[in-house]
């Protein structure tokens, strides 16, 4: 790179890091100010603005209510009544929902509160994946964090809201579970597809099978990383990577994905955004 | 010539061209050209004149990529679930293929001269018998052009192509070139319908949906994604200059990811390799930890041995894929 194209080039990037930087900090900002403070129109008319015009560059999903939100509502007995049916009033919610983090360094508190929002609103399939396995390795202290924020969000009632661990082999199975979470990392992704045409290679050289007897079906049963999921309709990708990052190549061919800038502080209202956005998407099935 | 539209960049998009190509440039762009029945209706024309439109298109932005210097593209010209939709759409479909590839093969001087090499992917044997003989045709004609590379995915899902692959190496096994240990996540890359292509760096869909839609699954895991709400046929050069910024903003992270994804996989082949030679050595009464040079030598020997059956078993499958399209095309190209 040299030359004036290299100077324009590099001039057009930094120009173009610094507009994202100021998006960010302007959604940071409306988001802690009470709604109706003094020039929150402002903020609000700045924020779509820097929206419009870096949604393009920054292929981050616009804030239609990028509103002030406080990261908890009030209460843990208003939180759950205002999730239920928050859930219920949405066109659709997805069975299973990805949540795919490909900042460097996750944060296990935030992931947390995504889960139990996920879990509080009705949906019953959740899957957190970063592309270090990071969650993976350390996911007793996701579960950890996952049951504390239950019992603060959820209060009491928490029976009702049980998450199954489907990574954990205990035999512990909570009655009235209404979620079940898997942890996954890029081993689940093609190394699983590998794995399950080694196993049917093996089993075409002891004789057992032909291999015409392979198609899409036979395939899709032999996997095995999200068995008992159904195939995700909706993925939540965090972080300034436009890309999936070896999520579950296999079983994201019709997934939704919808992109936020990072998971770090995020807010219920982000959250439900996303999810608002995603009850408004019309599938064709390649009809 | 039909398929790439004549001509140069203005004055201004050529100016911008610069500035981008200052900056990594994609060198394989896969495309999901949706929207053309939403364009149709907005102008309030008929659904066939949509997709012709949407040829038009694929024309020009071929033509940009070429100015650009990007010389390989992948595009999603129809996917096996479009057989669901009308018969009266899905022969208008086809009717539109058979023009372009009969075109395709009258322009025999141009593909030359551009050195265009066209290769159909997909579940070929699903089409009309008459378009998968002028498929067989344009892509015998071109297979040894090597300026520009158009890949179109015609009768085409990306789990029917992985399953595809995997069945290839099952093939093999049964053909006894291949042993299921030989199995692995390179293997089944190079037996996928694109493997005589690197992985896209950017894939971009056009009319603002928000999935990849049974398309390039496994090729574009480490890709950069980029999802643009502008309906195929009215796409433009900067749209298409747009995309390109987003992957340059990309480029670092996703070659970071790349690379310790690359690692992670050499990493395990070595355990897995490792463990191997173990067993092998425990099966002749080595001790496990024993003689390293022995270890050494009997892992470059398994290595070996497994490159070797690698080789023999990729020959054949390339010899049954030409056959394939040999058969249809009696008169030799």
């Amino acid at each position: 790179m040299s030359g004036a194209g290299g100077l324009a080039w590099r001039a057009l990037h930094a120009l173009l890091r610094a507009l994202l930087c100021l998006q960010r900090a302007l959604l940071a900002c409306l988001r802690g100010r009470a709604a109706n403070g003094p020039r929150a129109w402002l903020w609000r008319r700045a924020a779509s603005a820097s929206c419009a015009l870096l949604a393009p560059a920054a292929g981050a999903f616009a804030f239609r209510k990028a509103g002030a939100g406080r990261r908890r509502p009030g209460g843990a007995a208003q939180g759950r009544q205002r999730w239920r049916s928050d859930g219920r009033a949405l066109q659709k919610l997805p069975v299973h929902m990805g949540l795919v983090v490909t900042e460097e360094e996750p944060s296990y508190a935030d992931m947390a509160s995504l889960v139990v929002w996920c879990m509080a609103v009705g949906i019953s399939y959740i899957s957190v994946y970063d592309h270090n396995g990071i969650f993976k390795r350390n996911n007793s202290r996701l579960m950890d964090e996952i049951l504390k924020q239950q019992q603060e969000l959820l209060g009491l009632d928490c029976s009702k809201y049980m998450v199954k661990f489907a990574n954990q082999d205990k035999a512990d199975q909570v009655l009235n579970c209404q979620s079940t979470l898997k942890v996954l990392s890029p081993e689940d992704g093609k190394a699983d597809i590998v794995k399950a045409a080694q196993n049917f290679c093996q089993l075409v050289a002891q004789q057992q099978r032909t291999y015409t007897d392979l198609d899409v079906n036979v395939l899709d049963n032999l996997l095995s990383s999200t068995n008992g999921f159904p195939d995700p309709d909706l993925v939540l990708k965090f972080g300034p990577v436009d890309s999936t990052l070896g999520f579950l190549p296999w079983h994201i061919r019709l997934t939704e994905i919808i992109s936020l800038p990072s998971h770090l502080n995020i807010s219920y209202e982000d959250f439900f955004s996303a999810l608002h956005h995603y009850a408004a998407c019309e599938q064709r099935w390649g009809k | 010539m039909s398929w790439i539209r004549e001509g140069e960049l203005t004055i201004i998009e050529r100016f911008c061209a610069n500035i981008i190509k200052a900056g990594p440039m994609p060198k394989h762009v896969a495309f999901i050209m949706d929207g053309n029945r939403r364009y149709a209706q907005k102008c309030h024309v008929e659904r066939q004149q949509g997709h012709s439109q949407g040829f038009e298109k694929l024309a020009q932005t071929l033509r940009w990529c070429l100015n650009l210097g990007i010389r390989e593209v992948t595009v999603y010209a129809f996917s096996i679930e479009n057989f669901k939709r009308s018969k009266e759409e899905v022969d208008g479909l086809m009717d539109l293929a058979r023009q372009k590839f009969i075109r395709l093969l009258e322009e025999q001087e141009s593909l030359k001269k551009h050195g265009v090499c066209i290769r159909v992917l997909g579940d070929l044997p699903l089409l009309p018998l008459d378009i998968q003989e002028l498929i067989a045709q344009a892509v015998l004609a071109t297979r040894n052009y090597n300026k520009c590379f158009l890949n179109v995915c015609f009768a085409y899902t990306s789990r029917h192509e992985i399953s595809s692959a995997v069945r290839e190496m099952a093939w093999g096994v049964e053909q006894g070139l291949l042993e299921p240990s030989d199995v692995s996540e390179s293997l089944l890359d190079k037996c996928l319908y694109t493997n005589n292509s690197p992985d896209p760096d950017l894939l971009i869909r056009t009319s603002g949906e928000v999935r990849l839609s049974d398309f390039l699954l496994w090729q574009t895991s480490h890709s950069c994604l980029v999802f643009q709400s502008v309906l195929w046929p009215e796409y433009s050069f900067w749209n298409l200059c747009e995309a390109i910024l987003r992957f340059q903003m990309n480029y670092s992270a996703l070659q970071k990811a790349r690379d310790s994804y690359m690692e992670e996989r050499r990493r395990q082949q070595m355990e897995r390799d490792q463990d191997y030679v173990t067993k092998k050595l425990q099966q002749e009464g080595f001790a496990s930890h024993g003689d390293s040079r022995r270890r050494r030598t009997l892992l470059q020997t398994c290595t070996a041995m497994r490159e070797e059956r690698i080789q023999g078993f990729l020959q054949a499958l390339e010899h049954k894929r030409a056959d394939f399209f040999e058969r249809l095309c009696p008169v030799s190209a």
